[in-house]
């Protein structure tokens, strides 16, 4: 039973993670990221081992990682050994979570009652390419950088332009060119 | 959409650019539309006329306000101490409660306050300005435009009457002025219609590096969905530094392109071609 609590412990708080992930893309007041779906990761066990099907599914608050056995596991049918221990064994999906990459459902694998193996299985955008997580700044070298056509540029963004500086600007010259 | 039907000609460049632009704010604001005739038959440069007359007024009124340039506006009387923030006006209060929004959710990167203690929400209320001409503009059924105040772009549509394709903005080369350093779509049916750009050579004043360092940037552009976040996030990060635009790409949905000191960049996935 401990091995169990772990385990969905162990899946909610890798869904809380993804979510909390995502809910601080938003920091304003959005952050009710569905917490629905995050306390449900744990959901549907391919378990293999293992005979009672334990569904200690308490509807879970979206509990820290250390309240074990409650958190997460929204009933779920998680097939882990009642024994629990060392007989803990098998692969556990979590519930698909919608992120603003797309959607990510993660997948864990556990022999001997200890996590072997944390794997992505859906990460993929709208066009269902595969996508790069990180969003953070990388160094880029100019001729990497998207480049624009200057004749078909529109319009032109600079730092701050006075009013003094906008007479020599780009897009001073583009305004003339369209007034 | 009964402004195509009696034009077979496929939504190519067919409608030719027309901008007006005019002064406020200490620099120049220009509107870009495509020039087609509007909903109740009136000539295409009547209709650009009364646009940028809508969006000049939103910027004079809020530049009467809130202008540290005018002696008679309610943020120089802030300014000496004449009037209390308890006092002043509910638009005023409004504004200095978004700054302290941005403050927290920047870390103090950006802050509407200068060096010697004075409220100063320039830096706010150019984006502000574009936002609610934006707002303005949509609500009048123009959904077509580009609006470019002192570098800060918001755009709207597309600028083919009708098409989905973006507007095609470029970043200035904060090493040549004359030069566009990098291109990046907005509108259309992309996610992000704002861009803007901040530097810490220009127009410093609004810009208050923390502990005098060494600036990490000299130019920082940002593009998101909405003008304050990228205008904001754009300025929190020159202040900021590299921490500022860890948090800042991790924390909301935007595009960044920084340049170094060295002319070296640094960006987002979204600005690799």
């Amino acid at each position: 039973m401990k091995a169990r609590g772990a385990l969905s412990a162990a899946v909610a708080s890798a869904g809380i993670l993804l979510a909390g992930w995502q809910a601080g893309t938003q920091v304003a007041g959005v952050s009710t990221t569905n917490n629905g779906s995050t306390t449900a990761a744990g959901t549907s066990g391919a378990g293999t081992s293992g005979g009672g099907a334990s569904a200690s599914g308490s509807a879970g608050s979206s509990g820290s990682s250390d309240s074990s056995g409650s958190s997460g596991s929204a009933g779920s049918s998680g097939t882990s050994g009642s024994s629990g221990g060392a007989s803990t064994a098998g692969t556990f999906k979590g519930s698909v979570v919608q992120t603003r990459f797309g959607a990510v459902q993660v997948q864990i694998t556990v022999s001997a009652g200890k996590i072997s193996e944390v794997t992505a299985l859906q990460l993929t955008d709208d066009d269902r390419k595969s996508i790069q997580i990180s969003n953070r700044a990388a160094p880029l070298l100019r001729t990497e950088v998207l480049s624009a056509q200057s004749a078909a540029v529109k319009t032109v963004s600079g730092a701050t332009v006075t009013s003094n500086a906008y007479l020599s600007s780009l897009q001073a010259a583009i305004d003339a060119a369209n007034l | 959409m009964p402004r195509t039907s009696e034009n077979p000609a496929p939504p190519t460049e067919s409608a030719p650019l027309r901008a007006a632009t005019f002064h406020c704010m200490g620099t120049v604001v220009s509107l870009t539309m495509p020039a087609v005739p509007g909903p109740g038959g009136h000539p295409a440069e009547d209709e650009l006329a009364a646009a940028a007359a809508v969006v000049e007024c939103v910027f004079l009124e809020l530049d009467r306000t809130f202008s540290l340039y005018r002696e008679d506006s309610e943020a120089s009387s802030l300014a000496r101490g004449e009037l209390s923030l308890r006092d002043a006006s509910p638009g005023m209060r409004e504004r200095y409660s978004d700054a302290l929004e941005w403050r927290l959710r920047t870390h103090g990167a950006f802050t509407p306050e200068r060096p010697d203690g004075v409220l100063d929400l320039s830096g706010l209320i150019k984006a502000y300005a574009i936002q609610e001409s934006g707002t303005s503009l949509l609500a009048l059924g123009r959904t077509d435009w580009c609006l470019n105040a002192g570098g800060d772009v918001l755009v709207s549509g597309s600028p083919v009457p009708g098409g989905t394709g973006p507007w095609d903005a470029g970043i200035m080369d904060p090493l040549d002025r004359g030069a566009v350093q990098a291109g990046y779509p907005l509108g259309g049916r992309l996610r992000h219609s704002a861009l803007a750009t901040s530097g810490s050579a220009e127009r410093g004043d609004h810009i208050w590096r923390q502990r005098g360092e060494a600036p990490a940037f000299v130019q920082v552009s940002v593009a998101a969905a909405d003008i304050t976040t990228a205008d904001v996030l754009a300025t929190a990060i020159v202040a900021g530094g590299i921490p500022m635009l860890d948090r800042a790409t991790d924390g909301w949905d935007i595009a960044v392109l920084a340049v170094r000191p060295d002319g070296a960049l640094l960006g987002t996935p979204d600005f690799r071609r």
